[in-house]
């Protein structure tokens, strides 16, 4: 009888540190956004002293104290590299970058508006949900050393997701308001709010991208045929179809429009991806148009946004619902080309500059060049991410990049389109750079699952 | 201030101060395209140095892919003269912080495969016992690098 074998010497790491590894392409994209944040704060110091008439010591360096932030946030970002180094050399080296970049832009202006605001501490505040979420960042490439573990358990996450999400629907003060922007998902109060229909988005990309590289074989095929349609089995199709449910008995219940677009879009594309048949989104498409048609001619919260979207610049409407709206389109407009420059203009007008409107803060004080780096960030962010996609070793890790991209750009376009009157204005937060700790904390746990599907042989 | 003339804005360092601050933006985004491009060169160029066709002297059975990404159950072909270890310049990457850059080789030779340890921190054992010098190796046998462990099958 042989016993079973234990291997009973230790083993013990080869190196931590791979010197011909080491990511230095990250660390020299790292020193611009380094650059980018001190010049910021900088700019900071010499507007409040335009503001308050005096001027800055020309003898002297400008205080330390106010590049406090800027350091920390460095900082942060050099340990992160750091970490990666070790965790995960082989991945993708422009991501944190990016969202480094995206993210510093955040806590410039959340720095820059908070005094307006009233609210001395929100960049001090935005700095923090930076740093814990880079910490959530490496935490996840850590955690998904094996992506299995994130397939195997899709059910899981999916019920996860809803649960948090049902439990918001505990709260009666949740329904019945017609504001186009408050935080309807949220938990708790005050400065520890959390909105659980952030961690829904990654929990829904989860099950979908499982689901449908299980199923990506039956999906792309035809077996009942209605007339010029072909339609897979019910058994398989069946699941994706109480999703797109649910994210119905959101809109209805609970009035978030943005969250069910995302959802919409989200589905759509992984599903595209995963079945490669049009058809899917055309379809799709069309009943999307309906329910639409349906929504607006049933409940009239859908029908007064969609009013401010046509006639916000009416007197009765641009004094009243579309307020928001239309002080945002002014605020862009008085920035122009080069904009008023950082701290030099009145951008805490708009209601919710800090948060829906940051765009709007953006674009008044960095001008139409700013917006432009700013889109150009974030078209690299999903550039780089179907790029992780396209080198995926499977149809999950594929289907997982492509979704949790999807997620980025949607909210992008979703959250400028509402700023700039394309579409109707929705509460989603515009990533990273908007304030709010849930929604980055999110996006940086994206960032580390985009990293680990990078990795070659993820 | 509004209405002046480009010519006096450029001179007035406020305004330089302000140009100098978004073009560090464009600057990331440029980089980021410049690595891009990089990457899709270097994309471009691997794939014809690695189709090389090598004759297959036998297979290794993944057992237990220990902290690798590799999958029990997979086959991976021996070449006539096969590398194992860290360094992506192996045939065989393994992706292990217990697996040394240049681990073990395999070598085929008098129509019998040779296990040989590379110098590695953790050794090289084959059917538990370490390999100290070239040992020949038959089917079956259990080839343990690092925390990855292997079967020998026949072609």
């Amino acid at each position: 009888m042989t016993m079973p074998v234990k291997v009973t010497k230790r083993l013990r790491p080869d190196i931590w540190f791979d010197r011909h590894r080491y990511r230095w392409r990250e660390l020299r994209l790292l020193v611009f956004v380094a650059l980018f944040l001190l010049l910021g704060f900088f700019q900071l110091q010499v507007a409040a002293a335009v503001q308050t008439g005096k001027a800055l010591p020309t003898n002297a360096l400008p205080p330390l104290d106010a590049f406090i932030p800027a350091f920390g946030l460095i900082a942060a970002l050099v340990v992160a590299h750091l970490a990666l180094n070790i965790l995960a050399p082989d991945t993708d080296q422009t991501l944190l970058p990016i969202a480094g970049a995206l993210s510093s832009v955040g806590v410039v202006m959340a720095t820059r508006l908070g005094p307006d605001l009233g609210r001395d501490d929100l960049g001090a505040r935005q700095l923090v949900f930076v740093i814990v979420g880079l910490g959530a960042c490496i935490l996840t490439v850590w955690a998904t050393r094996d992506l299995r573990w994130l397939r195997n358990y899709k059910y899981t996450w999916l019920a996860v997701g809803l649960v948090l999400v049902g439990v918001t629907l505990l709260k009666p003060s949740n329904f019945n308001t017609d504001s186009p922007s408050r935080d309807v998902l949220s938990i708790g109060s005050g400065g520890l709010a959390f909105q659980p229909s952030e961690l829904l988005k990654i929990c829904l990309v989860v099950f979908f991208a499982g689901y449908l590289s299980e199923n990506r074989e039956m999906l792309a095929q035809a077996f009942y045929r209605f007339g010029p349609l072909k339609l897979p089995p019910l058994k398989h199709l069946g699941p994706l179809i109480v999703m797109l449910g649910v994210a119905l008995v959101l809109v209805v219940r609970l009035r978030e429009l943005g969250l069910a677009l995302l959802i919409f879009g989200l589905f759509l594309s992984m599903l595209y991806v995963a079945s490669n048949r049009p058809l899917y989104v055309v379809g799709s498409l069309a009943a999307f148009a309906a329910g639409a048609f349906l929504a607006l001619r049933i409940f009239s919260y859908a029908r007064t946004r969609l009013d401010i979207v046509s006639s916000a610049f009416n007197p009765g409407v641009a004094n009243d619902a579309g307020f928001q709206l239309v002080q945002g389109l002014i605020a862009f407009a008085s920035g122009g080309i080069f904009g008023s420059g950082l701290g030099l203009g009145k951008p805490w007008i708009v209601p919710e500059s800090a948060t829906d409107f940051i765009a709007s803060s953006i674009g008044e004080e960095f001008g139409f060049m700013g917006v432009l780096a700013l889109i150009g960030l974030f078209m690299l962010l999903v550039y780089r991410g179907l790029h992780v996609a396209v080198n995926a070793r499977d149809s999950f890790n594929q289907l997982l990049a492509v979704g949790l991209t999807a997620v980025f750009a949607l909210q992008t376009m979703v959250i400028l389109a509402g700023n700039l009157k394309v579409l109707p204005l929705t509460g989603v937060p515009l990533p990273f750079v908007a304030y709010g700790g849930s929604s980055l904390i999110a996006n940086f746990v994206i960032i580390g699952l985009l990293l680990r599907l990078s990795q070659r042989n993820a | 201030m509004d209405f002046s003339p480009l010519g006096d804005l450029l001179t007035n360092p406020l305004f330089l101060l302000r140009l100098g601050f978004v073009a560090v933006l464009y600057l990331v985004i440029l980089q980021v395209v410049r690595v891009s491009r990089l990457e899709m060169k270097r994309a471009a160029v691997a794939p014809a140095g690695a189709t090389r066709a090598q004759q297959v002297v036998g297979y290794l059975i993944v057992i237990d892919s220990g902290s690798t990404p590799l999958i029990p159950g997979q086959r991976i072909a021996i070449e006539p003269l096969t590398t194992i270890g860290r360094s992506p310049t192996n045939t065989i990457v393994l992706d292990s912080t217990f697996v040394s850059t240049e681990h073990t080789r395999i070598i085929f030779r008098e129509r019998s495969l040779w296990v040989d340890d590379m110098g590695s921190r953790n050794g090289t054992l084959l059917d538990q016992k370490p390999v100290a010098q070239p040992v020949a190796v038959s089917p079956g046998s259990i080839l343990q690098v690092g925390d990855v462990r292997f079967k020998f099958a026949a072609p």
